[in-house]
């Protein structure tokens, strides 16, 4: 799938996540930059995540070697 | 400090406000009430809970103050409730409501009158049926006597005239061992002499009852004692105790007297009896009798005391509530100050600054409500103290306030933590308990609080209970976080599925030959979502996890602390301290991330390029030996150039960090001084009136320049060497993650898999006991507050440390809501 195309789905994610929010539940400005924030600071923890754990797997420099009787 | 430089209290405009980023502004009002409205004022204050009242009398002794008088008599109308609920649950009745009883609340006055005679009535019924009692058990008493002495006679006689038939065959003659009674039934002059007393004697005393009657009346007595098969109630105490019946028979009036201070001692409760049958049995029938009679009225009392509860615990709650509502407004007028020539009083506190309308609206309703001529005045004082943090929480978002707040409660207005702990926590949580098994475990735990929380709210749980559905909306986000990494890592109950796509790697060659020694080649493009599944169990499982993990911790704690840095920038702008931006916020971030910020970058080309650069040693020649060839080591060009800047970069942030600060503050202290210098030759008005300003101000701030810069010197070492020891703190996320990996996985093979084995139900069914067991007792329980307790303190720590002041109080207003419940 690759990492912009994955990224792109975060982002996109994201956005829906934010616009439902809002949908749902506007209370005032205020609140609503709250919600803002979380939504925000929600992905950017699942992308960082996935993100590094992709990154890792991208060229890597050892390979599974299994077990005998596997 | 309060010498941080310019301090306003109207924030700055450096981003738009949000929900609980900043504790609610504050104002000191004072609210002066007349004296016949303050009662119903401070009461709906009471229900609205917006306003922190100040203790205008702390000198007083609680004696001497006002509304002493008012507290007594709630006191005595609790301690009657108290009373009352004592009775109710001796006699097994719980308070409930009845629906349709629609007393309104009572006055306060009527309340005490009606709970008064209310007691009487009660301590009248209760003396009265204890009295009866007494009674009604003395007469069980009499008729077990009746009964037993009744048989004593009986046999008695019985074997005196069988006795006296054989003496009538052998001799003429009396001998000694004709028995008494019988010769008293013949003799009657014989009969003034010996008396006898009858009784019941506790069990356990009898033999020594008997030891010193024998000794006081020197032998001359006679005592029989049968035992009585059931439990007696004794009259006095009402326990139940074995006793026996005994008679006593004695001559003269000297040991008459002897035994009856003896039957005394021992408790022995002494009853008349007649030798006669017939009067004896007219007795038994008399005593029954009147013990049917007795237990009639007895009961019928004990059903009018059952009613008069009854009718308490209607209203009990109702009650309760008052009385209790009534001590807390009471205590709260003790706080204002009296002024006895206006006859008003004159409260000071805090309260929201949005509340004021609310505020006034109540006044007004309590002045129309106690028909009183005169409003309350509602003003607002201007003070230099630091007023109380208040953040407005909703249930979801009060259980992370709490976690930040146990930590310490933000100064006013501070930035908050708790916007990002909302998410940060549930996801540093999940980063260490990754499984999505235990996941949805969790879940299903906590959905089961959460559904149900309306009628749990209103019950008493347990203590630890009580901890869980406090949280349990975080434990919520904790269990939604853990489904997430659960399969990001790819473990359900440390077994991986390949749901997002097939694995990356395959076998080199058809015939796998050398997948144990050479391994796995990588096939196709890298598994979609998360670790590839093909790791698991394989030899290198742990190399490879160990790296990713350690370079997951070290990234995400980089991108927290930079969070915490940017907060303190947040801060400074808002309390427009341009002294804490350029010399300690840009400084701290330019070394954090020209070290770690590089370290983070380093790790990231390294997996985009997949070189075989080694960045301990990459890192640690940065420092040693920085001008020396990179070689092998080299990730991009220009590497060696960059490093130079970064390490020169990171070396000129720690003096920046050190020193300009408090030279800067010296200067501004100076500048005040001076100009107070300069104001005292003039003596124009606008100029006295400057001076007064500045000398109040800096009556509160003296200026020690040591104990600033030392303030700085600590400040900059924590910052330097916690950014060392922060990062390499984050790698508890690495340690616990591998912990519950590697615990999982073992309960997975070691038990279920080894059961499974046997090929036995009976021993598969035991495996999976054992499985579930230790799963939840080790992995659910144990982990969960592992888990929770470490991402606990890498936010306490490692994220508060970089912004966080926390020395404020948190608001407390009066509040009939917060009232404890004294009795539970």
């Amino acid at each position: 799938m690759g990492f912009f195309v994955t990224s792109l789905i975060f982002l996109l994610v994201g956005v829906i996540a934010a616009i439902f929010v809002r949908l749902c539940c506007n209370r005032g400005p205020s609140t609503n930059l709250l919600h803002l924030t979380l939504v925000i600071t929600a992905i950017i923890c699942c992308w960082m995540m996935w993100a590094i754990v992709y990154l890792a797997q991208l060229k890597p420099l050892i390979v599974p070697i299994l077990n005998e009787g596997d | 400090m309060s010498s941080d430089g310019n301090r306003s209290d109207a924030g700055g405009w450096c981003c738009p406000p949000m929900d609980l980023m900043r504790s609610e502004p504050m104002q000191l009002v004072q609210v002066i009430i007349p004296v016949e409205s303050s009662r119903v004022a401070v009461s709906y204050l009471g229900d609205l809970g917006l306003l922190q009242f100040k203790d205008l009398n702390k000198d007083k002794t609680p004696f001497q103050r006002t509304y002493a008088n008012q507290i007594k008599r709630c006191g005595e109308m609790a301690r009657r409730l108290r009373f009352f609920k004592d009775q109710m649950a001796k006699a097994g009745i719980s308070s409930s409501t009845l629906p349709d009883v629609v007393e309104t609340p009572s006055d306060f006055d009527d309340l005490e009158v009606k709970l008064g005679e209310l007691e009487a009535e009660l301590t009248e019924i209760n003396a009265n049926n204890e009295k009866l009692q007494i009674t009604y058990n003395e007469l069980l008493e009499y008729i077990l006597v009746l009964r037993k002495a009744g048989e004593f006679f009986f046999t008695a006689q019985n074997s005196a005239v069988t006795h006296q038939k054989i003496e009538e065959h052998r001799t003429a003659d009396g001998s000694i061992e004709t028995p008494l009674l019988a010769q008293d039934m013949l003799n009657d002059s014989k009969q003034i002499n010996l008396g006898f007393v009858s009784g019941l004697v506790p069990k356990g005393k009898s033999i020594a009852f008997e030891r010193i009657l024998f000794r006081a009346t020197r032998g001359n007595m006679f005592l029989k004692q049968s035992s009585i098969e059931d439990l007696v109630t004794n009259p006095v105490s009402g326990e139940k105790v074995a006793k026996n019946v005994f008679v006593v028979f004695y001559s003269g009036e000297r040991a008459k007297a002897k035994i009856l201070k003896i039957c005394e001692v021992f408790g022995a409760n002494l009853y008349p009896f007649t030798e006669d049958l017939e009067k004896q049995k007219k007795m038994s029938e008399e005593i029954s009798g009147k013990i049917k009679e007795l237990k009639i009225t007895i009961d019928l009392g004990l059903a009018r005391r059952d009613k008069l509860l009854k009718n308490i615990s209607y209203q009990f709650e109702q009650w309760n509530n008052l009385a209790r509502k009534e001590k807390a407004v009471y205590h709260t007028l003790n706080m204002f100050s009296y002024d006895v020539t206006k006859k008003c009083l004159v409260a000071e506190g805090w309260s929201p600054i949005f509340a004021s309308a609310q505020i006034k609206n109540v006044l007004l309703k309590a002045k129309v409500d106690s028909n009183s001529q005169i409003g309350s005045i509602f003003q607002v004082l201007t003070t230099k103290e630091s007023p109380p943090t208040y953040f407005q929480t909703n249930k979801f978002t009060t259980a992370f306030q709490d976690i930040v707040d146990a930590y310490g409660v933000a100064k006013y207005q501070e930035a908050n933590p708790g916007v990002y702990t909302i998410i940060t926590f549930p996801f540093l949580f999940a980063v260490m308990f990754g499984d999505w098994g235990h996941g949805i475990c969790l879940l299903i735990a906590t959905l089961y609080f959460v559904l149900k929380e309306n009628k749990l709210s209103t019950q008493k749980l347990g203590d630890i209970t009580e901890m869980i559905f406090g949280g349990r909306y975080v434990i919520l986000m904790m269990a939604l976080s853990s489904i997430y990494t659960g399969f990001i890592y790819n473990e359900f109950f440390s077994v991986p599925f390949e749901i997002f796509g097939k694995s990356a790697y395959a076998c080199a060659d058809v015939s796998c030959s050398d997948a144990t020694t050479q391994g796995l080649v990588k096939v196709r493009p890298t598994y979609p979502f998360g670790v590839d599944p093909e790791w698991h169990g394989s030899r290198t499982e742990l190399p490879f996890l160990n790296s990713l993990k350690m370079k997951l911790s070290i990234l995400l704690g980089v991108a927290q602390m930079n969070l915490g840095i940017m907060m303190s920038y947040f801060n400074g702008s808002f309390f427009k301290n341009s002294l804490n931006i350029w010399y300690q916020f840009v400084p701290q971030m330019i070394f954090l991330n020209s070290l770690f910020g590089y370290l983070s970058l380093l790790i990231i080309m390294k997996w985009c390029t997949g070189s075989k650069a080694d960045l301990y040693h990459i890192m640690i020649y940065m420092f040693l030996s920085p001008t020396d060839d990179l070689d092998e080591n080299q990730l991009f060009n220009g590497q060696k150039s960059l490093q130079l800047v970064l390490l020169s970069l990171a070396l000129i942030s720690v003096p920046w960090m050190l020193f300009p600060k408090p030279l800067l503050l010296k200067k501004q202290h100076e500048e005040r001084h001076q100009g107070q210098a300069y104001a005292m030759l003039q003596t124009t008005d606008s100029n006295t009136i400057q001076i007064e300003q500045d000398q109040t101000f800096n009556d509160h701030e003296e200026f020690e320049f040591s104990e600033i810069f030392v303030h700085q010197l600590i400040h900059t070492i924590e910052f330097v060497l916690g950014a060392v020891s922060n990062t390499a703190s984050y790698l508890r996320l690495w340690a616990l993650s591998l912990a519950h990996s590697e615990l999982s996985s073992v309960f997975y093979e070691k038990v279920l898999i080894l059961a499974w084995g046997y090929n036995n139900y009976a021993i598969l069914a035991i495996g999976f006991i054992v499985f579930l067991c230790a799963t939840i007792g080790v992995l659910l329980v144990m982990e969960t507050l592992s888990a929770f307790l470490h991402a606990l303190r890498l936010h306490w720590v490692e994220f508060q440390n970089k912004f966080y002041e926390g020395d404020g109080y948190k608001f407390a207003p009066f509040s009939f809501v917060s009232i404890p419940n004294e009795e539970d």
